[in-house]
């Protein structure tokens, strides 16, 4: 079986050759036939979800999504891609649930909604009785043997968490405190993140992980560390329009603050990414994604104010400084037309041993030294 | 009293902190500017400004660690405010504001200043850890990463830091030159003349 260092070797390999499934499938196939190394169970639930993640995943090849679903992981239940339906489908997920324990791993895909005890979320039907997406990720997680968010609504909450957040949601780490939830951000989360990471699971136990619990080896550098743009902004050559060809930093690009591997191993098998395409990294995989990565377009978030009013922080800055200089002017010509400068300026510049005094003169706003007898 | 007596009120160590940490606040403030939003009519080099607004960070912290350590020398607590200031403030603004002829008794600084040179210790320590924090990216000093929620709010308060210490230093500049200019003098020889 491939050593843990092999596998990363892989990943690596996959990433700049653009085949990291075709790398890993066939040593995966050889353990598994041979014994070393058991199918996991998984256990897909979708929440408040576009189902982007499992279009993500679709876009595998070779060898095909399909293939991997069947030979390399026992993929049990996943209602885009099952083809039972109904209470027969969802059987398999509570028979998983009893007769497996520990045992399967739960991944979730969509936001956890909250508002109103979860009920704008329903993900199943029990006994006549409709299931939450907040109740059966918690009955789930709690006896999953690994826990996996995929996409930016099920590790932060993702765009239905933007501000205002109506449906009051949150990533799956909020309802499942007590277990370590492993994030393979993104929007959508790329296929080889998640499928790595589940390989790494079921060969290797939990990968290591960053601070925000996504798995070092597709979240240990940023973006713009490894970007093919990189040299342009090292030289300060900005592209000043979406569209140009030279750093898109100026125009928006969260590249560099963005945690991903997408500089090397792009999208769409290996074809191209946001930024190969002239468009900025709009920083899909960071938790806050996207209230505090929009505008897209600029630099750094607009600020909101009470009352639903948004602020680009440039404007903030543009504004304290105006309203500076303002003021300064302002207290200069007041100084000047109340003499103030004048004493202040003759008071502390008339040659004398000591500081003198001043005395206002007859003529209007000037002042000279009091005479000393 | 002699009069005739001129009064050292700025100690050396206290001149080369403020015109190095005056200088090091400018470099990096212009250069901070800069790597957040380039200028399309300078054409630097990116990473020889990013080269300067480090080294120009490093001095700064320098500056200020050894006017930190002749505070303690020196047991000055010339530029800490009091709860007295916060009376005297009004005073102060008062004055400022040309509803009353003259500052009011005070230290060797005034609260007005007092309270700008505290919060500059303060912002300054904080943008100085968020500043390390973002050099090593995550290597060290995750826990301010993960404290203040991503890099993108990072910068955003560094951001607003530079921004706060622009207009601060605005100000302080204005009032230096049209209040008393001995007490710049004072600044450059250490040394001020005596009031009557």
């Amino acid at each position: 079986m491939l050593s843990r260092r092999e596998f990363l070797g892989l990943v690596f390999k996959g990433a700049v050759l653009g085949n990291f499934i075709n790398l890993v499938a066939p040593p995966i196939h050889q353990a598994l036939a041979q014994g070393e190394v058991k199918k996991i169970p998984v256990l897909m639930i979708e929440t408040g979800t576009c189902t982007g993640d499992s279009i993500s995943l679709d876009n595998i090849w070779p060898p095909t999504f399909g293939n991997i679903l069947t030979n390399l992981l026992d993929w049990r239940y996943d209602w885009t891609m099952m083809q039972s339906q109904g209470s027969q489908a969802y059987q398999v997920l509570l028979d998983t649930y009893t007769k497996n324990p520990y045992d399967y791993i739960l991944i979730v895909q969509g936001t956890i909604v909250h508002r109103d005890e979860g009920n704008y979320n329903h993900v199943g039907l029990e006994d006549g009785r409709l299931v939450t997406g907040l109740e059966l990720v918690r009955r789930l997680g709690l006896k999953a043997k690994y826990v996996v968010a995929i996409g930016s609504c099920a590790t932060f909450g993702g765009p239905p968490a933007g501000y205002p957040n109506p449906t009051q949601s949150t990533g799956v780490q909020k309802i499942l405190p007590e277990r370590r939830v492993i994030n393979v951000s993104g929007c959508p989360a790329h296929p080889d993140w998640t499928m790595g990471t589940l390989f790494h699971l079921a060969l290797y136990g939990e990968p290591e992980l960053d601070k925000f619990g996504r798995p070092k080896m597709f979240y240990g550098e940023t973006i713009h560390n490894n970007c093919e743009r990189r040299r342009y902004y090292d030289q300060g050559i900005f592209a000043t329009d979406i569209g140009q060809k030279e750093c898109l930093y100026r125009v928006g690009c969260k590249g560099p603050v963005t945690y991903a591997d997408c500089p090397i191993r792009a999208w769409n098998d290996h074809i191209n990414w946001p930024v190969g395409c002239n468009s900025p990294c709009i920083g899909c995989t960071e938790p806050g994604y996207p209230d505090i990565m929009e505008p897209f377009t600029a630099h750094l978030p607009d600020i909101p104010f009470p009352g639903g009013t948004k602020i680009t922080t440039n404007n903030i800055g543009f504004g304290v400084l105006g309203v500076t200089s303002a003021a300064i002017t302002g207290h200069m010509a007041a100084s000047l037309y109340k003499g103030r400068l004048h004493k202040n300026l003759i008071k502390s510049t008339a040659k004398a041993k000591h500081r003198p005094s001043v005395m206002k003169a007859k003529e209007f706003h000037t002042y000279r030294l009091k005479h000393r007898k | 009293m002699d009069k005739n007596k001129v009064t050292p009120t700025q100690p050396l160590v206290v001149r080369i902190f403020h015109w190095g940490f005056a200088l090091s606040m400018v470099m990096i403030v212009l250069t901070g500017f800069e790597l957040h939003s380039p200028f399309t009519f300078l054409a630097f080099n990116y990473g020889n400004v990013f080269v300067v607004h480090m080294t120009f960070a490093w001095l700064a912290l320098g500056f200020v660690s050894l006017r930190i350590v002749d505070a303690f020398i020196r047991k000055d607590t010339s530029f800490i405010p009091k709860l007295s200031d916060f009376r005297g403030f009004v005073g102060v603004l008062a004055y400022y504001l040309f509803l009353r002829d003259s500052l009011p008794p005070g230290e060797k600084y005034n609260s007005g200043q007092k309270f700008i040179f505290f919060s500059w210790f303060i912002v300054f320590a904080v943008a100085t850890l968020l500043g390390i924090a973002t050099y090593f990216m995550g290597e060290y000093l995750v826990w301010v990463w993960r404290l203040v929620g991503g890099w993108q709010i990072v910068r955003t308060v560094k951001f607003l830091a530079a921004v706060y210490f622009s207009a601060t230093i605005l100000v302080h500049i204005y009032l230096s030159f049209t209040e008393d200019l001995s007490r710049l003098q004072a600044m450059i020889t250490g040394y001020e003349r005596q009031e009557p």
